[in-house]
């Protein structure tokens, strides 16, 4: 019998580093994104999931300051419908981004600046990745261990999984179908919105799909 | 003039103290990071030895790095009082303040951090330079990266200082801000590293009822009436006579106490001044307590801190504001101004509320007063949002996280 391959927790931290360069009008925004590094793009947006303070009706840093400081609200939900997975590189991200504030600046021109302070600052990130020392074999494993396991590892399999190449899917499915033969799990944990969960309510929804394949497993016998 | 090295006491608290207390990732990232820096000298400088957030952190810092097998010291630059007068200008005009620094204040300054220079061993892998102090050591750089760490608000500075200082700042490796936007547009590394509380400490570490009630005994505080309290330095910039006018307002609905707690630091001249100011302009009002305590006074801020019902950071300018935390783990709702580091500890509504204003201080103690269920929902949002971000643990990993970065310059992923 073929030896299951097993699955290894990991986790990441994100140290962040300034880049010194900010906006204070919508226009100076769009500018300052369309100059701004790779890693930056990334950080506003693909590590914006990693964070507590986010308030869940917008989907990445962008889309945040455009609604809660710029008041720029029609603006901040086209952001958040930016899907930042579908991709292929983040040149490509920043163009849609770039084009969703142009086209929103031909219908509305006049928009205001932000006090001093509440500029949007352009940060980027360097993140660190280590090993938690939990490796599992099958689905009861598992259910211990995600259960254990800090949200900066729900973070690293659920969300930055998806940005490494070549499965470009989340960590935890990618076990399910491929190791353990699961793809029905591996779909529904596929179909949980990664946008609209903190860490925590998405490490509840896997929890919980697990809980039921389990049962739905014992059952058989 | 004699130099003190404070190196560290083997027989304190280690890492592995904070098992159960801190994030587990924050100690396995620190262990990984500090197998790869065993052995490796990792100082730190600043100018004071006691009295404010930056002390505090390092006396125990170097316990835990020490612990770890990292050759870690901290050595406490000297200066005299006119030193130290030029430097509370330098602060004041770092932080918006339009002051006076003639070229001979910034010539003494340089002498002064020359002739430490020549006293203390500058010999590391990597040194942290703790604020504008000693920023001119970065000319007597012998060996390893030289990190500037800024702990202060300079978003807005008086500009003919901060060309001043940008002249040392600029030689350094990296420099390290509290938040982003207190990061000036310079061209090295600049890192974003908040600062952090130490829960073990005598400031923070859990005190028994009877412990809390001798304390306040002595210190001559009453116990019988809701206390709001601001602890901070006697500082302009921490609004301490815009705390009494929301008080004032509040004591019209609300019967409580005011306390104002803060102590002295060798490297702020101003603060008595500030004092006698505030004493003064709270008057005979019984239920004001203004208190002017020994750096030492550690246990008895801790005692405030958890027999306050609601704890005030009312800033006007903050580099970062650590009592927010403090009180945050404590399990308090904190009112702070929207300022410098406080939003970064404060999610308003949740941990807390944000203030502009004196009138918005008021109203914001009037609600926590009168809902204390919400008041203790937030206390509880506020020890598990410490507990995660504003550790020292937290601090430690960021700090030791930033020298692995700075060695493997280049990479935006860095396996551990």
């Amino acid at each position: 019998m073929e030896e299951i391959k097993p699955f290894e927790f990991r986790q990441c931290i994100t140290i962040i580093k300034a880049t010194g360069k900010k906006a204070k009008t919508l226009r100076e925004f769009k500018d300052r994104i369309a100059d701004a590094s790779d890693e930056s793009i990334s950080h506003h947006v693909y590590h914006y999931f990693q964070k507590e303070k986010r308030i869940l009706e917008y989907t990445n840093d962008f889309a945040q300051w455009a609604g809660e400081t710029l008041k720029e609200n029609i603006l901040a939900e086209q952001l958040s419908n930016v899907d930042p997975y579908s991709f292929k590189s983040v040149n490509d991200l920043r163009d849609e981004i770039v084009g969703v504030i142009d086209a929103y600046l031909k219908t509305f021109s006049k928009t205001r600046a932000v006090l001093s302070g509440d500029e949007f600052y352009f940060n980027e990130g360097v993140t660190l990745v280590s090993p938690v020392g939990m490796q599992v074999k099958n689905l009861a494993e598992f259910l211990i261990a995600i259960r254990y396991a800090e949200l900066e590892s729900i973070y690293y399999h659920f969300y930055e999984a998806r940005l490494r190449p070549p499965v470009e899917v989340d960590d935890f499915s990618h076990w399910f179908g491929d190791a353990l033969n699961k793809t029905g799990l591996a779909d529904r944990i596929r179909s949980i919105d990664p946008f609209m969960h903190s860490l925590e309510a998405a490490r509840q929804h896997i929890i919980e799909l697990v809980e039921d394949e389990l049962k739905n497993d014992m059952e058989k016998f | 003039m004699e130099l003190k090295s404070y190196n560290v006491s083997p027989f304190k608290l280690k890492l592995e103290d904070y098992i159960g207390i801190a994030p587990k990732i924050d100690l396995l990232i620190i262990q990984k990071l500090a197998e790869r820096f065993a052995g490796r000298k990792f100082l730190h400088i600043n100018s004071a030895k006691s009295g404010g957030g930056v002390a505090e952190i390092l006396q125990r810092m170097m316990i835990i790095l020490s612990g770890l097998g990292i050759n870690a010291r901290w050595e406490v630059i000297e200066g005299n009082g006119s030193f130290f007068d030029i430097t509370k200008r330098m602060h004041n005009a770092l932080q918006g303040n339009p002051e006076q620094i003639s070229q001979d204040m910034w010539e003494s300054y340089y002498e002064v951090n020359k002739s430490n220079a020549e006293k203390i061993d500058l010999n590391a892998d990597a040194v942290l330079i703790h604020d504008p102090q000693p920023a001119p050591l970065i000319d007597f750089k012998k060996s390893g990266l030289w990190i500037w760490r800024c702990h202060i608000d300079i978003s807005n500075p008086h500009l003919k200082t901060w060309n001043s200082l940008e002249k040392y700042v600029e030689k350094y490796d990296a420099a390290i801000f509290s938040v982003s936007k207190f990061a000036k547009d310079i061209p090295l590394d600049k890192f974003i590293i908040p600062p952090a509380i130490a829960p073990l400490s005598n400031k923070n570490r859990e005190l028994t009822k009877t412990e809390i009630e001798n304390v306040l005994a002595t210190i001559n505080i009453p116990v019988d009436k809701p206390i709001i309290l601001q602890v901070s330095r006697f500082d302009r910039f921490k609004d301490p006579t815009g705390v009494i006018k929301a008080y004032r307002l509040v004591k019209r609905y609300n019967d409580c106490m005011l306390v104002l707690a803060g102590s002295t630091a060798t490297d702020d001249p101003e603060g008595e001044k500030i004092f006698n100011e505030v004493k003064e302009y709270a008057g005979d009002d019984q239920d004001i307590s203004v208190l002017l305590l020994p750096p030492s006074s550690h246990i008895e801020i801790n005692a405030l801190q958890r027999a306050a019902t609601v704890v005030l950071q009312k800033s006007l300018k903050e580099g970062f504001g650590l009592t927010v935390s403090e009180a945050m783990w404590k399990g308090k709702p904190v009112i702070g101004g929207a300022v410098g580091g406080i939003p970064l500890q404060i999610i308003h509504g949740v941990t807390g509320f944000l203030v502009n204003s004196v009138e918005g201080t008021a109203l914001r103690i009037r609600q926590i007063l009168n809902n204390p269920d919400m008041a203790r929902k937030m206390g509880e949002n506020g020890r598990e949002y410490v507990r995660r971000n504003f550790l020292i643990t937290r601090q430690i990993r960021d700090y030791l996280s930033m020298w692995y970065i700075m060695e493997n310059k280049g990479k935006s992923v860095l396996e551990l």
